[in-house]
């Protein structure tokens, strides 16, 4: 009889390992405000952030808003949040500080188990902010670095010791009036992280911030604002996680970048929220003649994702480079993507995204591909693969292009599909057993994005992607 | 002393439709046997169900390799045994390059773990000997590969994983004149009293480097003439219809 | 007034790209031309549809088991022309629709098609063309939905924007639960001709099933210079040469038009706007 190795049967790939992530700390915040979103909730959170009063009266500004904006019309079913019982700000027992024996002991070991302060001295990171709730507890960076005149700082610090580069940049490319999450982020936002780069000045090693959130029930809102000034360059890794809950925690922060004439800026992101996270962020950067945008986003976690980060692409020749892979499990809605404008003349982007769904997971891939008539000779070329590992999960692909002119070039290309037996007969025939072929096959799929990663991502990431084939063989 | 691989009365099909209908046939150590037939004469079925492919089903007969029956082994089980198939159309696996494949094979078929030093020696020097890039071990299998260069990075694979029974389903098809030339070196270079060959071809240089024991003729699932390497003129001078003939008129 | 809601993609997205819902055109004659069509088990029919009068239309097909129906639907209506034509095909196991649309008139076109690939083994191939010039508005939704097994669909549509007009297609392959073993294949390719055009294609897949084998591809641009320049070198004028190149991305989908008249009869009348382009 030819062997058993049905080709109907189905892969099963273990859930990810999260006990790293999951574990809690006491919730010893040294004060919350009350849940729900008022304007008397606004107030206290201004208040006790020391507000300059421009930003206070933003955020009253952005809450009506808020208000006056209806939920969104398509994506996930979103249904689950509700705002009345969203603490929208914690504020951590702990003040920002320099220096990792200043921060609380359970803090510190929480950075200690993902691994934050020792990648900072392996010197892998050229400065690392930490955020705990909602304030950044540790930031620091290279002494070098600041003597070029980078900054690197919290957001808070940002506002005082660099008000007018902040109020000129802050919400100026994501609109509280974007959409309700927007207003909401602009109306609560609390920590994230301020980077500055000067003209000319190529920052060779990574920043990294992190953002963990602790409290339950509880949103975090941190905004990050970078700015990468002619000529100049930057990696920034941004990483996010936090222990599992029963009630619904919410995740609304906003990233704007700016990468000005003939800058560079790669964003890596690993998000792996837990399965009770609502994630509605907003990411997008505006890229100037020459510049150069790179997106690099792994989206692993959280029990909704809405995440489609934006690149314009405003000066001549600006480009835009987006990696992209989503792994979605039992209990997951990610609807991930990429949007691109292209709004000058030559300029290009390449979108590349993979996605997993397995155990009842939806993944959605959703963009927009936008040419301006200011954009002739733009060029976007789009490739995303989908593997469903069984059919009790969904996967789905939603592109749409607007292209007005006639001379662009604009390529889209999709797939969606199974392993394909044939692999796994050719692989099998070089005597690798049937279980070793899937995980390699798997990995493949998903290597154009891992070999983007900063390393110990990468490595994590072939971690997540740990095999089971279902059943006995033979 | 038994044969190294033999079939006898092998009925195998595919969805229910028999393509190999009571073929019998053996293979000695250290042998080169060739196989002739049309198109569609159940060539490439043969070999994949020597090797185990799950879409074929086989519902009479034995497949025998070193006097054991392999017909309830797995695929790759047959690989850890020495069996080794040369595609005839290799298949493309993206995110898996040449180099990962062939060590991940290579410890799977050995049972222990690859050095990668002296791995990676021998995969440079046999690369090179068949005229292939050294970039190519770094590159997704068979991912944008020419045609030729599929065949030498299955010849490559024969090499290093040096099988007892290397089965080639058309390697030398389609490929240009030092292209076959260069394949044909790489299975003279495998080829010992040790080991064994069992090669599907319609072109005869590539046994220019082999002595060919003997050649079998497959026609409609049987195998319907079988002798030695004058056979392969025969056919080629004559084709198979006189075969044909011959075998109607001696049932 | 606001225009009504004429078609709806399956899966909606960002309002600002104005492709959730295509709408009916304000003026258009809502007393529906309806046509049925029947194909009795195991037979096969060939059919022409030519709309050259303004309106709405509504074809509704139904191809019993083992039933073949090749379809062909001209729209060949007047410039200033308002047109919807909705088509809905029911397709039962081992039925093949072969469907061969070309949308070359009217000054604002709104077609929907809902072909639902019920019965084993069935099968759609949907061959489609368009061609906008002048102000004109073409706004397709073509949505295949496969839920029986081993099922096969193929949406291939070439087009080309001339003047000021805008278009919109969205193709939807649909893989419901169950549909196992079954293919999807969806292609659209569009020549830009003016600047002042507006393109948008949304080619959407949805997948509630592993065992399948979706694909779909959309290339918009300019012409291939290459082409262009090969065909000038020779001899051809620009034009000319421009003509001939969209001439032969359209041809896959005219050959597929059996009456000779009629493929003759669009053809000239495709080459004539575009030659005025």
């Amino acid at each position: 009889m030819a062997e058993e190795f049905s080709p109907k049967k189905k892969t099963y790939v273990e859930d990810i390992e999260r006990t790293l992530y999951d574990i809690r700390d006491e919730d010893r915040s040294a004060y919350k405000t009350h849940s729900g979103l008022t304007k008397d909730i606004i107030l206290d959170i201004s208040k006790r952030k020391h507000d300059p009063e421009w930003m206070t009266e933003f955020r009253l500004k952005a809450l009506e808003t808020y208000n006056s904006m209806p939920l969104p019309t398509w994506g996930p079913d979103i249904s689950e949040l509700n705002m009345d019982e969203i603490v929208t700000y914690v504020q951590p027992d702990a003040k920002m500080t320099g220096n990792w024996q200043e921060v609380p002991e359970d803090i510190k070991n929480t950075f200690d188990r993902l691994g934050i302060p020792e990648a900072e001295q392996k010197q892998s990171l050229a400065g690392v902010g930490a955020q705990y709730d909602s304030e950044v507890v540790y930031h620091s960076i290279q002494e070098d670095l600041v003597k070029q005149g980078v900054i690197y700082t919290d957001m808070e610090t940002a506002l005082w010791e660099h008000g007018d580069i902040v109020r000129e940049y802050f919400m100026t490319l994501v609109p509280p009036k974007d959409h309700k999450f927007t207003a909401l982020h602009g109306a609560v936002w609390s920590g994230g992280s301020f980077v500055y780069v000067p003209e000319g000045v190529h920052v060779e090693i990574p920043l990294q911030s992190y953002f963990r959130l602790n409290a339950a029930g509880a949103g975090q809102f941190e905004h990050t604002l970078i700015i990468v000034e002619k000529d100049a360059s930057l990696h920034f890794i941004e990483g996010c996680s936090a222990p599992k809950y029963n009630v619904t925690n919410l995740h609304a922060g906003c990233v704007e970048l700016f990468v000005k004439e003939g800058a560079r800026l790669r964003y890596s992101t690993i998000e792996n929220w837990s399965r009770n996270m609502m994630n509605l962020n907003t990411k997008r950067a505006i890229v100037e003649k020459d510049g150069i945008i790179e997106w690099v986003s792994g989206s692993f976690g959280s029990h909704v994702s809405c995440l489609y980060p934006c690149s314009i692409l405003h000066g001549e020749n600006a480009r835009c480079e987006f990696t992209g892979v989503t792994f979605a499990s039992k209990g997951q809605n990610l609807d991930t993507g990429a949007s691109v404008i292209h709004a000058a003349p030559h300029t290009s982007a390449n979108i590349n995204t993979r996605t997993i769904s397995k155990a009842g997971g939806a993944a959605t891939y959703r963009s927009a591909v936008k040419v301006t008539r200011n954009a002739p000779f733009a060029k976007c070329s789009v490739n995303c693969e989908s593997l469903m590992l069984d059919s009790e999960s969904r996967s789905d692909t939603l592109p749409v292009m607007d292209i007005e002119g006639d001379e662009a070039d604009i390529g889209h290309e999709a797939k969606i599909g199974r392993i394909s037996d044939e692999a796994i007969f050719y692989l099998t025939s070089r005597g690798i057993d049937e279980e070793e072929a899937r995980a390699m096959i798997v990995r493949g799929f998903v290597e154009p994005i891992a070999k983007e990663l900063p390393l110990e991502y990468a490595v994590e990431m072939n971690n997540l992607v740990n095999i089971e084939l279902e059943g006995t063989m033979g | 002393m038994s044969q190294l691989l033999e079939i006898k009365d092998l009925v195998a099909g595919v969805e229910g439709k028999s393509i190999l209908k009571g073929l019998s046939l053996s293979v000695g150590k250290g042998e080169v046997h060739v196989i002739l037939g049309p198109n569609g004469s159940g060539k490439s079925t043969l070999m994949n169900v020597i090797m185990g492919h799950p879409k074929y089903e086989v519902t009479g007969g034995s497949i025998a390799f070193e006097g054991e029956d392999i017909a309830d082994l797995k695929t790759f089980e047959r690989a850890k045994k020495g069996l080794f198939l040369s595609f005839q159309t290799p298949e493309e696996i993206p995110g898996i390059t040449v180099e990962n494949m062939l060590r991940t094979a290579k410890q799977a078929i050995t049972g222990e773990k690859v050095k990668i030093v002296p791995f990676r020696r021998q995969l440079k020097a046999l690369m090179e000997e068949l005229k292939m890039k050294p970039e190519y071990a770094e590159r997704y299998l068979n991912v944008g590969f020419s045609g030729g260069e599929k065949k030498r990075t299955e010849i490559l694979q024969l090499l290093m994983l040096n099988p007892k029974l290397a089965m080639l389903d058309e390697t030398d098809s389609g490929l240009d004149v030092d292209a076959v030339q260069i394949v044909s070196e790489g299975v003279a270079k495998f080829h010992n009293e040790e080991n064994s060959c069992l090669i599907i071809t319609h072109n005869t240089r590539i046994l220019e480097k082999l002595k060919v024991d003997k050649v079998h003729v497959l026609m409609n699932g049987e195998i319907v003439e079988e002798g030695g390497p004058e056979l392969i003129e025969e056919i080629n001078s004559q084709g198979f219809t006189h075969i044909l003939d011959r075998h109607s008129e001696g049932k | 007034m606001e225009k009504k809601i004429f078609s709806r993609i399956p899966m909606r997205t960002w309002r600002w790209l104005g492709v959730n819902e295509a709408r009916a055109p304000e003026n258009i004659d809502s007393e529906i031309k309806n046509k049925q069509i029947l194909v009795e088990r195991e037979t096969e029919e060939s059919l022409v549809l030519t709309h050259r009068e303004a309106g709405s239309y509504e074809v509704q097909i139904h191809l019993e088991a083992g039933a073949r129906l090749n379809l062909v639907l001209a729209q060949l209506t007047p410039a200033d022309a308002a047109y919807t034509c909705r088509v809905r095909a029911h397709v039962a196991d081992g039925a093949e629709l072969h469907y061969t649309v070309v949308e070359a008139g009217a000054h604002e076109t709104v077609t929907e098609l809902y072909v639902d690939l019920v019965g084993k083994e069935s099968k759609a191939d949907v061959w489609g063309l368009y061609l906008g010039d002048g102000d004109e508005r073409i706004d397709m939704n073509y949505v295949i939905r496969q839920s029986g097994k081993l099922t096969d669909a193929n949406m291939q549509v070439r087009g080309a924007l001339l003047g000021e007009s805008e278009k919109i297609f969205r193709g939807t392959l649909d893989f419901l639960e169950g549909s196992t073993g079954s293919v999807g294949r969806e292609n659209e390719e569009v020549t830009l001709l003016s600047p002042k055009v507006r393109n948008r294609s949304v080619p959407i897949m949805l997948s509630h099933e592993a065992d399948v084998d979706g694909h779909h591809a959309v290339s918009v641009g300019k012409m291939d210079e290459n082409k262009l320049f090969y065909l000038m070198s020779r001899g051809l004028d620009l034009a000319e040469a421009q003509r001939l190149v969209v001439e032969a991305s359209f041809r896959p989908v005219l050959d597929r038009i059996a009456d000779t008249a009629l493929q003759e009869e669009i053809d000239t009348f495709l080459m004539r706007r575009l030659a005025n382009g």
